[in-house]
């Protein structure tokens, strides 16, 4: 149903729609943060200053950018979707052409007041454009094979840009989170099975080429991936961090060592402590127990989003909330696996965790989409 | 699917019929449609989300097993997997023949610095330039501070010099273990030996290879990972290899030679006991080549194995001996000695007149070039030959030692019959002090050949025959005259019946023709003479005995009382004791106790 043929009036409106937020996911979101400053003050040695206060200002704008986002009606953001798709596009482009090079890769432009990364951006601007197409495509066209293409294009552009800074992690999460809102949206079966069935055909003719006359990739290249998908091979070259970081979750055991005790993080053995690798620090201070209460709380934040898409009758909302929460859980179990060995190495943040700008503000913005969706969902006449 | 028309017949005509308009009949089902078609999208959906959320879970669980795993997992450091080849860095240790350790190995540690690691790249240099004073400081600043990511800075290090390195606390800093080899004795043996260096260097190890001497010709034995703990035993006696060299020494400093050397070999065996040769070095810290002059002045020149020298008259022995033995004549035999013997356009002369004629033997106490030159006559060019090759003196000698395959001995391009003359007299053919060795242990030792060897021997080796028994002995009776009445009468050390040959050689210029106050002096020994053990030969290079009115140069005056030294310090060392021959008993009647 699209918002036109709801009655507006069951709407909250005004200051009272303050309690009609979803204060669930804000408490649980707060929740998360407060994990991150307590990292963020043991990896800094105990000191607030370095990592921990910059952040939690950042979540105090965060936040209250997710409310103002929150306040203003779904509608209006459904009808900016094409506008801040093709706004992230240009940034991609823009960051190509005069972005700063940061860690062997190009994925900053320099605002000033701020460090922007358009990648960033750019998931949340895929999920909204593909809600915004689905809202507007008459459910029957869903599956035609042009209907699909369109979305798919919309898909891949901002990946193969993102593929060129290089940003392998940001590049898997587009597609995934690209997928999954089509997939939400009723596209075939057929199609995701066509598309994955292909995708395990290639990875499986690249490695049966292996030693044959018909070798696709060149040995090197071979090992490179040797290493890439185990880590172990090279425990002091590409695996150090994992080698490193499973040594930090195994020494944390089921309690942990307890908070500011942790040494494979604070002795420096672990590069990028306070960014992807946080998780470590937290195995290892608090245990099992810690590690298994953040991916808890990052359940539950799943949870209520899922249940809030459930209750919207509004295709956009509903498709929006869910793209979204497919994003945060992309982001944390790409994360998470990749930590504990799982998964290779690709940078992803731990959400709301992980020490950086710009991808706490994306995301609480992306939360206040979902709570504008949950306020001004059609109530039942 | 069966779709209800919108606008059914029926209804339709039963609302005409009522009067109602019957369009709203058909908005009515159009949204009734739409309902169902929206009921049935939601279902869908939420299928779609069951499926999504199983992925979730599955997700979730996934990673909470990997988490509970690891939290129950103990954590281990990781080890690197051997990078590149592995480099063996085994090296068996060398002992003398008594099982004291000769050459060894000692783990050091080797310093290197990977700059992108540094910290204080400036202060560490100059702390490295304080610790090792031969290192450059602005050099090192350039390093440190340049693009390489590797630089060695020393192959070895003290546990000292390695405890102020890691005082300086500069992570950029590290260190290698490093197994180096290790002389413990410093210059004794050192020319047998020879000496190791680096092979393939890596960070955490380094190829030991040996470079000269038994290190090199026995590298791939020594090497060998197969070998274990067993070392390598060689058949020098360290203690007579120190009393020799020392002896030596003196004996050279006395003799103003500039060189020596001196070969002490087992008869039987052929076993090596002891081989030096001076100026020597030490091992641990060979010095470099030299560059320009006679490789032959070099310290690392072995002139027992490497000098090939004419060693003069001390071959006469091998004329008369073969001669004996081809029966052509007897120690008595009187050989006329007239000289000067002309031949062609050549003149043969005796150091002194010794009178027209000479027994054989005599022509040996004497040392008469002319009676010799007139024996090879008898015996002929190609048994001459054939008698020289027999004993060696014509190949490389076959020792375990690298240096030994590259000294053949120079002979005469065109083996005449005036060759044969001056050869029988050790003049136109060349040697090593080694091959002389071996030949006199041929020889003398009953007549059966030896092969000359530095490894010890566990079982007496039985060589072909060379000559019979009885020549033998009677070419050891001939020596030993030479000892008491002859040229050699410093030889003598009582108790040890020494028998022995002098030979004194001109020395050759470069440009041709020889020097007429440079000499090779040599003395060839067997003791003792009747029961022969041992043969030492001991050659000084350009030696000069200034104790009388004019300086003597001959082997008599020269090798031989250094020899004789040598014996009377290294004979009670080998454990031969000293015959006493008892004084004349006058006014005592011994009593017979049966």
């Amino acid at each position: 149903m699209s918002y036109l043929e709801y009655q507006v009036q069951t709407v909250p409106s005004g200051a009272r729609k303050i309690l009609y937020a979803n204060w669930a996911l804000v408490v649980l979101l707060t929740a998360v943060a407060a994990v991150g400053f307590l990292m963020l003050t043991s990896v800094a040695g105990g000191e607030t200053g370095r990592w921990a206060e910059p952040q939690m200002k950042r979540f105090a704008l965060g936040l209250t950018v997710m409310m103002i986002i929150g306040m203003v009606p779904i509608w209006f953001w459904r009808n900016m979707a094409g506008l801040a798709y093709l706004g992230s596009l240009l940034l991609l482009v823009a960051v190509e052409l005069f972005g700063t090079v940061g860690m062997g890769a190009q994925r900053w432009i320099d605002l000033g007041f701020m460090r922007l990364q358009p990648s960033e951006v750019m998931k949340i601007s895929l999920v909204m454009i593909l809600a915004a197409y689905y809202d507007w495509l008459p459910i029957a066209k869903v599956s035609r094979p042009f209907w699909v293409l369109v979305p798919l294009g919309l898909i891949l552009v901002p990946t193969a840009l993102v593929l060129k800074q290089p940003d392998l992690g940001t590049a898997i999460l587009l597609v995934a989170g690209g997928g999954i809102v089509m997939f939400c949206a009723g596209v075939s079966w057929w199609y995701f099975i066509a598309v994955i069935g292909a995708a395990v055909a290639l990875v499986w003719s690249v490695f049966a080429s292996r030693g044959t006359d018909w070798q696709l990739l060149k040995d090197y290249q071979f090992r490179r991936i040797d290493t890439f998908l185990d880590p172990s091979t090279d425990p002091l070259g590409a695996g150090y961090h994992i080698t490193q970081s499973k040594i930090a979750l195994g020494s944390g055991g089921w309690t942990g060592k307890g908070f500011m005790q942790g040494t494979q993080s604070r002795l420096n053995f672990l590069p990028e402590k306070h960014t992807d690798f946080i998780f470590t620090t937290l195995a290892e201070e608090f245990g099992f127990v810690g590690a298994f209460s953040l991916l808890v709380l990052y359940g539950l934040i799943i949870l209520f989003c899922v249940l809030s898409a459930l209750g919207n009758k509004d295709r956009f909302g509903a498709l929006l909330t869910l793209g979204i929460a497919a994003t945060l859980f992309l982001f944390f179990a790409v994360n998470m696996s990749m930590v504990m060995g799982l998964a290779p190495v690709v940078g992803v943040p731990l959400p709301l965790v992980s020490y950086g700008g710009s991808a706490m503000l994306v995301l609480l913005a992306a939360f206040g989409l979902v709570q504008s969706a949950h306020i001004h969902r059609p109530r039942a006449r | 699917m069966t779709r209800t028309p919108l606008r059914p017949l029926a209804r339709i005509l039963a609302a005409r019929k009522e009067g109602e308009n019957p369009d709203a009949i058909e908005r009515e089902n159009l949204a009734r449609r739409h309902e169902a078609a929206r009921d049935g999208q939601r279902e869908r959906a939420e299928g779609r989300l069951l499926v999504l959320g199983v992925v979730f879970l599955c997700a979730f669980f996934m990673v909470a097993l990997k988490m509970t795993a690891l939290a129950a997992s103990d954590p281990a450091e990781p080890r690197a997997a051997a990078s590149g080849a592995q480099i063996v860095a085994t090296r068996a240790d060398i002992t003398d023949r008594n099982g004291r350790i000769l050459a060894t190995n000692l783990t050091t540690h080797s310093l290197y610095a990977q700059p992108p690691q540094m910290i204080e790249p400036v202060r560490a240099a100059r702390a490295l330039a304080r610790i090792f004073p031969d290192l450059d400081e602005e050099r090192l600043i350039r390093q440190f501070t340049g693009e390489r990511k590797f630089i060695w800075i020393k192959r070895r290090i003290s546990p000292e010099q390695q405890q102020a390195v890691f005082d300086i606390g500069e992570p950029g800093l590290l260190f290698g273990p490093r197994e180096m080899r290790l002389y413990p004795n410093g210059k004794v043996a050192s020319h047998v030996l020879g000496g190791a260096g680096f092979g393939r260097e890596g960070v955490s190890s380094a190829e030991v290879v040996g470079v000269a001497g038994v290190e090199k010709a026995m590298d791939d034995v020594l090497r060998d990972p197969g070998r274990g703990d067993v070392p390598l035993a060689l058949s020098l006696d360290l203690t007579v290899q120190a009393a020799v060299e020392r002896v030596l020494e003196g004996g050279m400093r006395l003799m103003n030679a500039k060189g020596a050397a001196a070969v002490l070999m087992d008869v039987h065996t052929g076993e090596i006991v002891s081989l030096a040769s001076l100026p020597d070095f030490d091992p641990n810290d060979r010095p470099r080549p030299l560059t320009s002059g006679d490789p032959g002045d070099s310290p690392l020149f072995n002139r027992a194995v490497q000098g090939v020298y004419e060693l003069g008259s001390t071959y006469k022995i091998f004329a008369a001996a073969q001669g004996i033995e081809e029966r052509l004549v007897s120690r008595s035999t009187v050989i006329d000695t007239r000289g000067p013997l002309t031949w062609g356009r050549h003149k043969i002369r005796d150091f002194r007149n010794y009178g027209s004629e000479l027994s054989v033997e005599d022509i040996i106490v004497k040392s008469s070039n002319i009676g010799t030159a007139r024996i090879a006559m008898m015996i002929g060019t190609e048994r001459q030959q054939d008698f020289l090759g027999q004993l060696g003196l014509l190949e490389a000698a076959p020792i375990e030692l690298i240096e030994a395959t590259g000294a053949r001995p120079l002979l005469p391009p065109n083996w005449s019959e005036i060759s044969t003359m001056t050869i029988s007299y050790g003049h136109g053919i060349s040697a090593s002090p080694l091959h002389l060795a071996t030949a006199y242990a041929s020889l003398l030792n009953g007549g059966r050949k030896v092969t000359p060897t530095i490894l010890r021997q566990d079982a007496p080796t039985l060589g072909p025959r060379v000559v019979s028994e009885d020549t033998s002995r009677q070419a050891r009776e001939m020596l030993r005259a030479v000892v008491t009445r002859g040229t050699a009468s410093f030889g003598e050390v009582p108790g040890y019946r020494v028998g022995g040959k002098t030979g004194t050689a001109d020395k050759p210029r470069p440009q041709g023709g020889y020097y007429e106050d440079k000499v090779i002096a040599t003395f060839a020994t067997v003791f003792p003479a009747d029961d022969p053990r041992y043969v030492l030969v001991v050659t000084l290079d350009e030696p000069v005995e200034t104790s009388g009115t004019e300086p003597r140069r001959t082997a008599g005056w020269t090798a031989v009382p250094v020899a004789a030294e040598v014996i009377r310090r290294a004979a009670p060392l080998l454990g031969l004791a000293p015959a006493v021959e008892p004084p004349a008993l006058t006014g005592v009647t011994l009593a017979r106790s049966d």
